[in-house]
């Protein structure tokens, strides 16, 4: 099952790039504006050559990690607390509901305005964005604890800290998990949306510099690296949640049937 | 192994932590630190050819030779630039003259230290250009009226000048239809034919002619002879608590655009170091013109222009301004 799918995956790959060969080279698009895939392969091979563009992959990297790390502990604390107090979560709901939509990037100048073009404007934006994502999961784990189960812990004499070990983190823990991969995918956006328009060092400013200077296929290389990057991120996010979760119903269902 | 490592992080995270709360006090001038008589000063930029000069003097020694250090940031635009020098992340930016007009008008405390980069004066060899694609019916800018022109920021220099390039040309600027896009973009656009012409400057102007697309304008050369196009600018804060290091920017900056004016095959070469115009594209584009000296009377033609066009709250004053 497993390598028909991985044959399958190749195969789809495989089709999309023949495509993006063959549409510019049959005239469907402008090869200006749109190169074939292997002028592309070729600015990559070149991207690859050169330090700076490593440099440049690693302060993604960096932006994004340190983002994503602070976005899962915070996520997690506060949700946590805020569930556990119910008038903090009566408190905090519109609060909370107000601050969730608005995009990272309106906060744009004010990063620029607090921190100029250094790391920390990526990860102000970086944090925001998948906080939320954290938080909410958090939430709505919290709120699907079983109140029969929690009810027999407490009849069984369970402190409050035994309570949360045993009973509220495991109905949580696929929740928070679900919140880790999305919170992921968001923070590679929005580090390389906050190089790229603020131009802190990073991939995205490198893409800047390249659609700045007409040099397109050496933009589509770059985006390509990115994509790459959120392919790896999801696949390593899922294998994390696999790990973590392995005792669930969800993931040992899979490998039971 | 793993102590050492939980250690580094949390040691990491108190030195982000004191960091972001030392940055109180950013406004004053110790941001710009000097060791051992140097000081570094940043520069928020755009990567593009205006810029050269700067990186050229770096090259030089000419900063290096009056105890400064220039550490370049790239931004895209004004959007980043002008909050960050405002704020004490940059000592310097670089911006176009309308920019900071409009940012003077509205009370924000620019104040322009050194020349930036000036129109060519030469009609059909300018930097920046109306283009239209190849066999566009379009001739000049008068024909432009009920049309689709791109500019790279609506209410901003470039619109400007394309209504002066219609109005000197008889027609009606009030009936071109003004359409915002970046200057990357223009060639594809007008070449799908989504738009009918473009306010483009270079390298997307060198792109645009090699697809045979043709210059109806001369746009910022319409709008006053030399036009001084964009400047370096500080904040008057920084200005005033570090008039020395101000001194020493806008002499080794004057120093830097006379050598780029005099030798335009390095300005071509310093180029590829911080942007990634293919060198095919290079050598076609046109540059800029140097001069050590804004061009008052080109500015205040620019003032003029805006105000007409109602892109200042209150007239800007220019002797606040300028250096």
């Amino acid at each position: 099952m497993r390598g028909a799918n991985a044959a399958l995956g190749t195969a789809g790959l495989a089709a999309f790039l023949a495509l993006g060969e063959a549409a510019p080279r049959l005239g469907l698009v402008k090869a200006a504006y749109f190169p074939p895939t292997s002028r592309i392969a070729d600015a990559l091979g070149q991207e690859a050559t050169d330090g700076a563009f490593w440099t440049a992959l690693g302060d993604t990297l960096t932006g994004w990690a340190l983002g994503l790390v602070t976005a899962v502990v915070a996520g997690v604390v506060v949700g946590l607390v805020v569930s556990v107090v119910p008038y903090l979560r009566e408190a905090t709901a519109s609060t909370i509901e107000f601050l969730r939509p608005i995009p990272s990037v309106a906060l744009i100048p004010l990063a620029v305005l607090l921190y100029g073009t250094e790391l920390r404007s990526v990860l102000l934006l970086v944090v925001y964005a998948s906080f939320w994502q954290i938080l909410v999961q958090v939430l709505y784990g919290v709120r699907d604890v079983d109140p029969v189960a929690e009810e027999t812990a407490r009849s069984y004499g369970l402190g409050p800290w035994a309570r949360t070990r045993h009973v509220l983190w495991p109905t949580a823990l696929p929740y928070v998990m679900t919140g880790v991969r999305l919170a992921a995918a968001v923070a590679l956006i929005l580090a390389v949306t906050a190089e790229l328009v603020i131009g802190a060092p990073g991939l995205g400013a490198r893409i800047a510099v390249a659609q700045s200077s007409q040099a397109v296929p050496d933009l589509y290389a770059l985006v390509v690296v990115t994509g790459l990057l959120g392919l790896l991120i999801n696949v390593g996010a899922r294998a994390v949640e696999r790990r973590a979760l392995a005792w669930h119903q969800s993931v040992r269902g899979e490998v039971a049937v | 192994m793993r102590r050492l490592l939980a250690g580094l992080a949390v040691g990491t995270f108190l030195v982000t932590a004191s960091a972001c709360g030392s940055s109180d006090d950013s406004g004053t001038s110790d941001k710009g630190a000097s060791s051992g008589g140097t000081t570094t000063v940043k520069v928020g930029i755009i990567p593009i050819v205006d810029v050269a000069p700067l990186y050229l003097g770096r090259q030089k020694g000419f900063y290096g030779k009056r105890g400064l250090k220039l550490s370049m940031t790239t931004a895209q635009g004004g959007a980043a630039i002008v909050p960050g020098v405002v704020s004490g992340q940059f000592q310097f930016g670089f911006s176009n003259m309308t920019s900071l007009m409009i940012a003077r008008s509205q009370n924000v405390p620019v104040k322009a230290v050194a020349n930036g980069a000036a129109s060519t004066g030469l009609t059909g060899k300018d930097f920046g250009a109306i283009t239209v694609k190849k066999g566009s019916a379009l001739t000049s800018a008068k024909d432009l009226e009920g049309k689709k022109v791109a500019v790279n920021t609506l209410k901003n220099i470039n619109e400007t000048a394309v209504r002066e390039s219609v109005r000197k040309a008889g027609g009606d600027p009030s009936r071109v239809k003004f359409v915002e896009l970046a200057f990357d973009q223009m060639p594809a656009a007008l070449d799908s034919g989504q738009i009918d012409a473009a306010m483009v400057v270079e390298p997307a102007l060198a792109t645009v002619r090699s697809q045979g697309g043709t210059e109806i304008a001369s746009s910022l050369v319409d709008v006053a002879k030399d036009l001084t196009v964009a400047m370096y600018f500080t904040s008057t804060q920084y200005e005033q608590k570090n008039p020395d290091v101000v001194k020493r920017f806008q002499e080794a900056t004057a120093e830097s655009l006379a050598y780029a004016d005099a030798h335009p095959d390095e300005v071509r070469s310093v180029v590829t170091s911080y942007t990634k115009i293919p060198a095919a594209v290079l050598a076609k584009v046109t540059l800029p013109k140097w001069p050590a000296e804004p061009n008052r009377a080109s500015i205040e033609a620019l003032e003029k222009l805006g105000e007409q066009d109602g892109l200042f709250k209150s007239a800007p004053d220019l002797d606040e301004l300028l250096p």
